[in-house]
């Protein structure tokens, strides 16, 4: 049954009238299948949905009000836990935000190596990524290879860092660590293994038809919608506009070592497919040639407690996009102010849109396709209105509901 | 069948695949390696700690605390010697403390075998029985 209670849901038919003879299907709102729980009410009218109505907050954990009671290097720690994917581009916006205050400049080799780390971050991003939607269109041979080409990646970061996930590396001044002495040769080694696999997935999602089926045209988006609401990442680059942070405000090393922009111009979730591969290629490349352009020096300089008044702003490019950190101080040992813009923020909008004119069976693909976060769809409560009356489906249900539709459509 | 005819581009990669032997480590009967660096279990030399206090006040997650284990005399006053009790339950491996330990007591080791009946076990209070 559905969560709502027997008031939420008189609301919500009330509020369906005006949708009658549509049905309503709510989704969410906690969902492990999305970056911030967030609930989705899909108006139907058959099959297809007409209208989407996002509605955000549900875990509001009080980050940012936490930071303001936690000394200055705690909340490196306490970032990087808003998201396992992104955890260095947390860290690395929040300790570079904080070192825009001063100013004060980080010793060369550190900013290099802070950009290997993120490139690496990006790569394992995208290959999560790109087996998650593998597995909601029903390709689950996708996920699992690569799931396991994406092991190679985190071998690598923990070699580096020390963990796979929450990498607590960088720090003020630098980064904690010098690189690992044979890194170079192993990184090598790694990435051109990769750099294969990228090039036979990008291959492989352009002509596996059980793919290009559930991808190709689904979740679509126009160049002209992305400029009205300003989606950032991956998403606003596969309608053509190629924005990159990386790129209009260089941070880390990215001055020196350059990205390419990847754009595509179908806007939908196939293309996000091959940008997201070509993205992992240039990040490999990336990581290649900062590895071979590091300048040696200390990696870490020495860093006051305590930070002396005043603001500053700092936005990366992290996986999914533009992250923002705006930190204000006050003088003291802990931050007066910290706030936080985190991509799926500024993506959720044109989800509702990539949604529109999709049938019920695309859900997954498409808000997979948005990249909210990873794991599974656990809890979507149908509501139809017609007969007041609510149930619900595990994400795995609708998953093979997908996967039967568009089997039964193709005959 | 459009699909099926084009199936041939993955075949030749899942008949690959298959000949392989499994990716995935028997864990418990063949212990995982870890990298050199990996951050695992917390441990302390109470030979080298001093009782500072350092620890405690940088851990981002509160597992250090300071108890006091006795007295001591430096010059005509007597001061209260403390060391840390760690709750290694809540730990989350961040290293910081050994970062800024200036002693060297302190290390991260590469046991991640943390699973316990009872979190009492994950307490460390091997550090309390020195008493300078």
């Amino acid at each position: 049954m559905s969560d709502e209670t027997g008031e939420e849901r008189k609301e919500a038919g009330a509020g369906l009238m005006q949708y009658s003879p549509e049905g309503m299907m709510p989704f969410g709102p906690v969902h492990p299948s999305l970056k911030e729980p967030e609930y989705f009410k899909l108006i139907l009218e058959g099959e297809k949905i007409v209208q989407v109505i996002p509605r955000i907050g549900y875990v509001h954990r009080g980050i940012e009000r936490a930071a303001q009671e936690r000394t200055w290097v705690k909340n490196i720690y306490l970032f990087e836990r808003i998201c396992g994917i992104c955890s260095f581009a947390h860290s690395i916006s929040y300790t570079q935000a904080v070192e825009a205050i001063s100013p004060f400049e980080v010793p060369d080799r550190a900013r290099y190596i802070r950009l290997v780390v993120a490139e690496l971050e990006r790569i394992h991003s995208h290959l999560l990524w790109l087996g998650l939607v593998g597995h909601w269109a029903g390709f689950d041979t996708l996920f699992m290879w690569v799931w396991k080409d994406r092991e190679h990646v985190l071998d690598l970061e923990e070699e580096i860092t020390g963990n796979r996930v929450h990498k607590s590396y960088s720090t003020f001044g630098g980064v904690r660590k010098d690189l690992p002495d044979n890194i170079g040769e192993k990184a090598k080694a790694e990435l051109g293994y990769i750099e294969k696999r990228a090039t036979y997935y990008k291959d492989l999602v352009q002509s596996e038809e059980t793919l290009a089926v559930r991808t190709r045209g689904v979740g679509r988006i126009t160049q002209e919608t992305a400029r009205k609401l300003s989606p950032v990442g991956p998403l606003l680059r596969c309608t053509g506009i190629g924005r990159d942070v990386r790129v209009e405000d260089p941070y880390a090393a990215y001055d020196e070592v350059r990205p390419e922009v990847q754009t595509s111009k179908d806007g939908d979730i196939a293309s996000l497919l091959v940008l997201r591969l070509d993205e992992v290629l240039d990040s490999c490349r990336m990581v290649k040639e900062a590895l071979e352009k590091i300048p040696a020096g200390p990696v870490k300089a020495a860093f006051p407690r305590t930070v002396h008044e005043g603001e500053s702003s700092f936005h990366v490019e992290a996986p999914r996009g533009e992250l923002f950190y705006f930190v204000k101080s006050a003088g003291g040992s802990v931050p007066e102010r910290v706030k936080i813009r985190t991509p799926t923020m500024a993506n959720l909008l044109t989800a509702t849109e990539m949604l529109k004119g999709q049938t019920l069976a695309d859900v997954p693909v498409v808000l997979t396709g948005m990249d909210p976060c990873f794991g599974c769809m656990d809890r979507v409560s149908v509501f139809d209105v017609a007969k007041s009356k609510g149930w619900s489906v595990s994400g795995e249900e609708l998953r093979e509901y997908g996967i039967e539709y568009y089997r039964r459509k193709r005959g | 069948m459009v699909a099926r005819k084009k199936l041939g581009g993955a075949l030749g990669e899942m008949f690959k695949t298959a000949m392989q032997r499994p990716v995935t480590e028997s864990y418990p009967f063949g212990r995982k390696v870890v990298a050199e660096r990996f951050r695992g279990r917390l441990d302390i030399d109470p030979v080298k700690c001093t009782g500072c206090s350092i620890c405690e006040i940088v851990c981002p997650a509160g597992v250090i605390t300071m108890v006091p284990v006795g007295m001591k005399t430096i010059g005509s006053r007597q001061v209260e010697v403390k060391r840390p009790s760690f709750e290694l339950y809540t730990c989350i491996s961040c290293g910081q403390c050994v970062d800024d330990c200036r002693f060297g007591a302190l290390t991260l080791t590469h046991d991640f075998e943390l699973a316990v009946f009872h979190k009492e076990s994950l307490v460390m209070k091997k550090a309390l029985v020195v008493d300078k």
